[in-house]
């Protein structure tokens, strides 16, 4: 049996950590940030992930926006359809994404290039 | 004649150390608290979060259980408390509130309570409640979408999914001294190797927990991940990076020598211990698992009455009725 005195600590902790815990889980939620850090993309070819933070900053690759957000750019006049969405300039996200990283790491010769390099299989 | 078994003991003198369930199990909270200030600091409130609401949680559920069954109430014994810790510490740090809910419930109500409480049960509460919620929220436990707005300033994707999924390439960016010092994507309280040795230790020289099943765990992990990386380096990771990823510290000072669901003896704990680092090590190389730390243990926690009959002979011959 416990003594009243570790019921009684174990009871206050109890509270105590409740109220931590609830304070904390209401206080911070889980956000977006404004610029995302990594994305994991789905597929049915198996999620990617794809470090954007690493792309973007002028540290890492210094991609900019545009090269490859073009719908969100106003006056972009830099995707012409077959640039990104691949041959046949149907505008499927997959063929985009391959068009733009797969060309882009062939063309500086960095990155992943096979399809299990980056597609979690 | 009166063929009857009695009850035998040993005559007294009995002497009592002074110990008590509640000295170990608050001992085992502060041999785990270096590496859950380490989780804390890294991942800052949602990991406070995470490990305050577990414990709590916890002990609300073993109340909860106990005045339902109209028994004393004993969380006064510090073993909800631990056990809350214990799966707080192998959640990631975005973990939302309801699973650490359902965890709890699961380790405290059907891990232990229905069993008989502290003691009686068969499998170690926290592994069995993450078992559970590893198959039930594989998205939850996904380490590298779960951390995805994470940039802490060391490689942030899990180690043991770059090596499952990428293979052995994947992980040369892993430093040893980073791993061990904590500076790997993983759950709240798993990934400060040095602090979990530390508690470890602490906890083996106190008495606290069984060396024999933690050394065995760590060795049957070592020497399963060696083979393995010896038959093929370029397929299998080394021991070391095996040691200092993903569960296998947490497990090895503070699951695998659970009281209840191990051994007793000398030879069956080195067993169970080798056994259970074995198992993780398949799981992890040819199993469909990233870590196989729950699953094997659980395994070796069923075989846990096999083992306990290898036991030494008693010495002497049986009198009857002498």
């Amino acid at each position: 049996m416990t003594s009243k005195g570790e019921q009684a600590f174990a009871f206050a902790l109890a509270a105590i950590l409740l109220v931590v815990g609830v304070v904390c889980y209401a206080a911070f939620p889980q956000e977006e940030p404004e610029e995302p850090v990594r994305l994991m993309f789905k597929s049915t070819a198996g999620k990617i992930l794809f470090d954007h933070k690493t792309h973007t900053a002028d540290a890492g690759y210094g991609i900019a926006c545009d090269d490859c957000h073009h719908e969100e750019q106003e006056g972009s006049s830099s995707c012409s359809g077959e640039d990104c969405h691949g041959p046949d300039s149907d505008p499927k996200r997959g063929d985009a994404l391959h068009t733009n990283c797969k060309g882009c790491h062939e063309e500086s010769g960095a990155g992943p290039v096979e399809c299990a390099t980056c597609h979690v299989m | 004649m009166n063929n009857e078994k009695k009850l035998v003991v040993a005559h007294a003198p009995y002497w009592h150390d002074g110990s008590k369930i509640s000295t170990k199990n608050y001992n085992i909270i502060i041999a785990a608290l270096p590496a859950v200030l380490m989780g804390i600091s890294q991942y800052g409130a949602p990991a406070l979060a995470v490990i305050a609401f577990a414990m709590a949680c916890a002990m609300i559920w073993e109340v909860i259980m106990n005045l339902v069954l109209r028994r004393p109430i004993p969380i006064g014994d510090g073993s909800a408390a631990v056990t809350g810790l214990l799966l707080g510490m192998l959640m990631p740090a975005t973990a939302p509130w309801w699973v650490i809910a359902l965890g709890t419930f699961i380790a405290i109500i059907v891990g232990k309570q229905i069993f008989g409480g502290i003691g009686f049960n068969p499998l170690n509460p926290p592994l069995l409640a993450l078992a559970m919620l590893v198959i039930s929220f594989k998205g939850v436990f996904d380490f590298n979408v779960a951390l995805r707005h994470y940039d802490l300033g060391f490689v942030m994707t899990y180690p043991l999914a770059d090596l499952k999924y990428f293979g052995t390439e994947a992980i040369a960016k892993f430093s040893l001294g980073d791993l061990i010092m904590g500076r790997q994507a993983g759950a709240v309280g798993s990934t400060f190797g040095l602090g979990l040795i530390v508690g470890g230790l602490y906890l083996m020289l106190r008495g606290y927990t069984r060396w024999e099943i933690s050394l065995s765990f760590l060795a049957g992990v070592f020497i399963t991940a060696l083979l393995f990386n010896l038959s093929d380096p370029a397929k299998y990771a080394g021991p070391f990076f095996h040691l200092f990823t993903g569960y296998t510290l947490i497990a090895a000072f503070f699951l695998v020598p659970e009281d209840s669901s191990s051994p007793a003896n000398f030879i069956p704990m080195l067993i169970f211990g080798a056994l259970a680092g074995l198992g993780t090590v398949l799981i992890r190389n040819v199993g469909v698992y990233v870590d196989g730390i729950p699953f094997s243990i659980l395994l070796m926690n069923l075989a846990n009455p096999l083992f306990d009959r290898i036991r030494p002979k008693a010495i002497g011959k049986v009198v009857e009725n002498a």
